[in-house]
């Protein structure tokens, strides 16, 4: 419901990373958001079909006082020369990393 | 009651407001006046709390305050502490000279540690640029003891941590003052300029034939709290400068490095980002619009207070990428003057050969991460004398780590592109999985067969106990008939660099590897030599990608594969000798003993609060008030185990800071015996990288490093060390005592 889903997201240590450039590998991503903190998971949004990378993933964090951390300053700066968007996510479940690519 | 909210509103509102500032309070106090009797409590802690958050506002309240006080005496008593208010004329001068006095006293206390003195010393020497002029006219005498009296203290001080916190080594151009020595100059300064300065905005000027007609309140007497071991005292600091008048364009003077103003804009400005520093864009916006921005070189000291922050010692107050990203929202809004953050990076380049260590790692991650905001466009030739020197000097070292960064940001490609020829040798090579067991001229290496058996096994989804199955096949090079070996090299050698290999696509790959073959890693890397030998065959496979070791050195720490003793003992080890001084191998150190101590702390609260809870039950069994079984009591069993499993993490952790400190004594003695031998300087610059890395353990985890000082000393710290290993232990041990 959508109430429980406001307080999935209270709660989460999770972000959603979008507008990645296709190109941009897991690597990175651990680069710039390590900054932030100790990361857990990265899950990759891959195209349905293709199985590649297609401009988002799902970042997880240990706590969520370092997802805080990513959303106040990684949100809107620059990675692969691409301004990156990150949001609360209510956590990653299986399937969710593949996009329309 | 609607009109309350007015307050806070008001005293907002005005802030921003262009209309006089007199005229804005004069109507303000008249709605609070007429709300005083009351909402006293609710005014009072409404201004509480604006005079905390917003200090620098300060004199706009003491005047508000000021003002009703003239009107209702009642109100005034109960604001104190704040020096303004004398000259408001709220509070009687020699009744804050007598709070001063007893702050001062605290220095002529025995027996406790000199940050208690400091910190009220520090805090009378903080509220005088306010308050000077008003004691030095109306108390003259009695502040000149007060003076006295703080200038003795001033000259007796311990100064002995000061080398520890400074960025540079040098005095040279700037010198790196401690805090309470700056703070005492530039008040000897205002004093001598008869206590007039030009930063502070005083409101209550416009009322003085008020607010002199006012009845003046005498504090009562504050004596500060004596001393215990539970206080936490603030510790002290050196004041980072990088810039002066000469740095600066003619129009704008930037003040003197002892002038009272250069600390009054200086503690605004950090002010400022201690408040916003959770909205970098808010901060941003809060710094650019500085009160008096139109009479000072605004960005250049918004820069020197920002890396003074960054480079702060032993650990920066914010997150690096705090001052990072904040510093991208300076440029946006300010993309004109901002070029003076270019200025201050070739600045800070040309002062690296005095640079510390831990400061030039910061510099280089914040460097690289700057430039991947701004399509890493440098003009790298300014720097080309760099690729000239020795790569272990400061200079290219700087270059080759910030490339390293950067690259970690991007592709290699990319990096490659962006810098001159010339810089070619600084470039890091191409990160890649290196697998023996099918390069050219492989056929000779024991263990292939097996290698390619497990290649084809894991491939076609075989289990872990398969592998091991296969493994047995393989000899171990250190069986004799006498003593079973530690463990099995080359079993290690051919398993783990396999399952590296197939993994090597990404991050996730390789965890997943890890995570299917948990059982066999365990099982082969039981004793501490397998394990270190298990992080060799790692960096075989990884040595061209750094971070891909930090990261799977930490996914091994973290699944219990490796302990944290092997992987101290491993970064010692001859084989990364070639790595030492890179920021990689320091970066996986501490992330290394950071995990130990938040896994003793963890133990350690678990243990206590069980404790605790069962302390607490048994209490109220004993009361006779509570029989119910509750399921969350721990037995006592169970809080004993809880207990002894903290003993245990506690003394892997004792041993953790024995390795490190001992393989330290035995790298550097190894060098110094070296270099006499050969009749050479000890002071190189792989000297300097060390030393100054030893330094930077013992300093980030001076906590940690003095519960253990007896054994440690008692151990490593012996009289025949060499003297200059010995002073930086003699020196690091003074300023924990």
């Amino acid at each position: 419901s959508r109430s429980e889903q406001e307080r999935q997201l209270l709660e989460s240590s999770t972000l959603y990373v979008g507008n990645l450039s296709f190109y941009t590998t897991e690597e990175q991503i651990h680069e710039l958001f390590g900054r932030c903190g100790d990361i857990k998971r990265i899950v990759m949004g891959l195209d349905k079909v293709r199985k590649t990378p297609c401009g988002f993933c799902f970042m997880e964090y240990y706590t969520r006082a370092d997802a805080e951390m990513a959303l106040r300053y990684v949100n809107g700066t620059r990675l692969d020369d691409r301004i990156v968007r990150t949001d609360w996510d209510v956590g990653f479940k299986e399937g969710r990393q593949y996009g329309r690519g | 009651m609607q009109r309350l909210p007015l307050c806070a509103e008001a005293c907002e509102e005005e802030l921003a407001s262009t209309s006089s500032l007199e005229s804005n309070l004069e109507g303000l106090a008249s709605v609070l006046e007429a709300d005083l009797p009351n909402y006293k409590t609710k005014i009072i802690r409404i201004l509480c709390e604006c005079v905390v958050k917003l200090p620098e506002k300060q004199a706009v309240y003491t005047t508000l305050v000021g003002l009703l006080n003239s009107k209702n005496y009642n109100f005034g008593g109960e604001v104190r502490f704040l020096a303004d208010l004398v000259n408001c004329r709220v509070i009687v001068a020699g009744s804050l000279l007598a709070l001063f006095d007893n702050f001062v006293e605290v220095t002529l206390e025995d027996n406790i540690p000199q940050v208690r003195s400091d910190w009220y010393v520090y805090a009378v020497l903080a509220s005088l640029p306010w308050v000077g002029r008003e004691l030095y006219e109306k108390k003259e005498l009695e502040f000149q003891k007060l003076l006295v009296t703080i200038d003795n203290y001033i000259s007796k001080r311990q100064k002995i941590h000061v080398p520890a916190l400074q960025v540079w080594l040098s005095d040279q151009p700037h010198p790196q003052e401690e805090y309470l020595d700056c703070l005492w100059a530039q008040i000897k300064n205002v004093r001598s300029n008869k206590w007039l300065e030009k930063q502070v905005s005083r409101p209550y000027m416009a009322f003085d034939s008020v607010l002199c007609e006012a009845l003046q309140h005498t504090l009562p007497q504050i004596i500060p709290p004596s001393h215990n071991e539970e206080i936490m005292y603030p510790l002290p600091t050196v004041i980072f400068r990088m810039f002066d008048y000469t740095d600066v364009p003619e129009e704008l003077a930037i003040p003197g490095s002892h002038a009272i103003e250069r600390y009054l804009i200086e503690e605004h400005l950090s002010h400022i980002i201690n408040t916003f520093h959770l909205e970098r864009k808010d901060c941003a916006a809060a710094l650019l619009s500085f009160t008096t921005k139109n009479k000072i070189p605004l960005d250049y000291m918004i820069t020197e207070v920002m890396f003074g922050h960054l480079f702060r010692l032993p650990t920066s107050p914010y997150l690096e990428i705090m001052i990072g990203s904040t510093l991208i929202e300076l440029c946006k809004l300010q993309p004109k003057s901002m070029p003076q953050l270019a200025q201050a990076t070739e600045m800070l380049y040309e002062r690296l050969d005095t640079m510390k260590t831990p400061c030039i790692e910061r510099f280089a991650n914040w460097f690289a991460y700057h430039l991947s905001n701004f399509q890493f466009r440098w003009s790298w030739e300014d720097w080309s004398e760099c690729t000239q020197v020795n790569p272990l000097m400061p200079k290219p070292k700087f270059v080759s780590e910030v490339l390293h960064k950067c690259l970690r940001l991007s592709y290699h490609q990319r990096i490659k592109d962006s810098v001159p020829e010339s810089f070619q040798d600084l470039v890091p090579v191409k990160p890649q999985a290196n697998y023996k067991y099918e390069e050219e001229g492989s056929a000779q290496l024991p263990g292939l067969m097996t290698a390619h058996q497990l290649l084809e096994a894991i491939r076609s989804k075989c289990t872990p106990e398969e592998t091991l199955v296969l493994l047995k096949e393989v000899p171990n090079p250190l069986a004799d008939d006498t003593d079973e070996p530690s463990h099995h090299p080359l079993r290690i050698d051919v398993f783990v660099s396999t399952l590296l290999h197939l993994g090597s696509k990404s991050f996730s790959h390789s965890f997943a590897a890890i995570a299917k073959f948990h059982y066999v890693l365990k099982t082969l890397a039981e004793s501490e030599e397998g394990q270190i030998c298990l992080l060799k065959t790692m960096y075989e496979v990884w040595s061209t990608h750094p971070q891909m070791m930090v990261v799977l050195t930490d996914k091994l720490l973290k699944t219990q594969i490796v302990d944290c003793s092997a992987v101290a003992n491993w970064l010692f080890s001859a084989d990364m000798a070639a790595d030492f001084t890179k920021n990689y191998v320091w970066e996986i150190m501490h992330s290394t003993i950071h995990k130990m101590s938040k896994h003793v702390e963890k133990l350690q609260k678990e243990a206590e609060e069980a404790r605790d809870l069962l302390d607490a039950h048994k209490k109220k069994i004993a009361d006779g008030l509570d029989y119910d079984d509750d399921d969350d009591v721990p037995t006592e069993e169970m809080v004993e185990r809880m207990e002894e499993r903290l003993e245990l993490v506690q003394n892997q952790q004792k041993r953790l800071f024995l390795i490190i400190f001992q393989r330290f004594i035995i790298i550097l003695t190894d060098h110094l015996a070296r270099c006499e031998s050969e009749s050479m300087d000890y002071q190189t610059p792989w000297y300097k990288w060390v030393i100054e890395r030893l330094q930077e353990v013992f300093l980030a985890h001076h906590g940690l490093v003095f519960r253990y000082i007896n054994t440690l000393e008692s151990l490593l710290f012996t009289s025949d060390i060499d003297i200059h290993i010995l002073e930086e232990i003699i020196e690091y041990h003074r300023q924990g005592s």
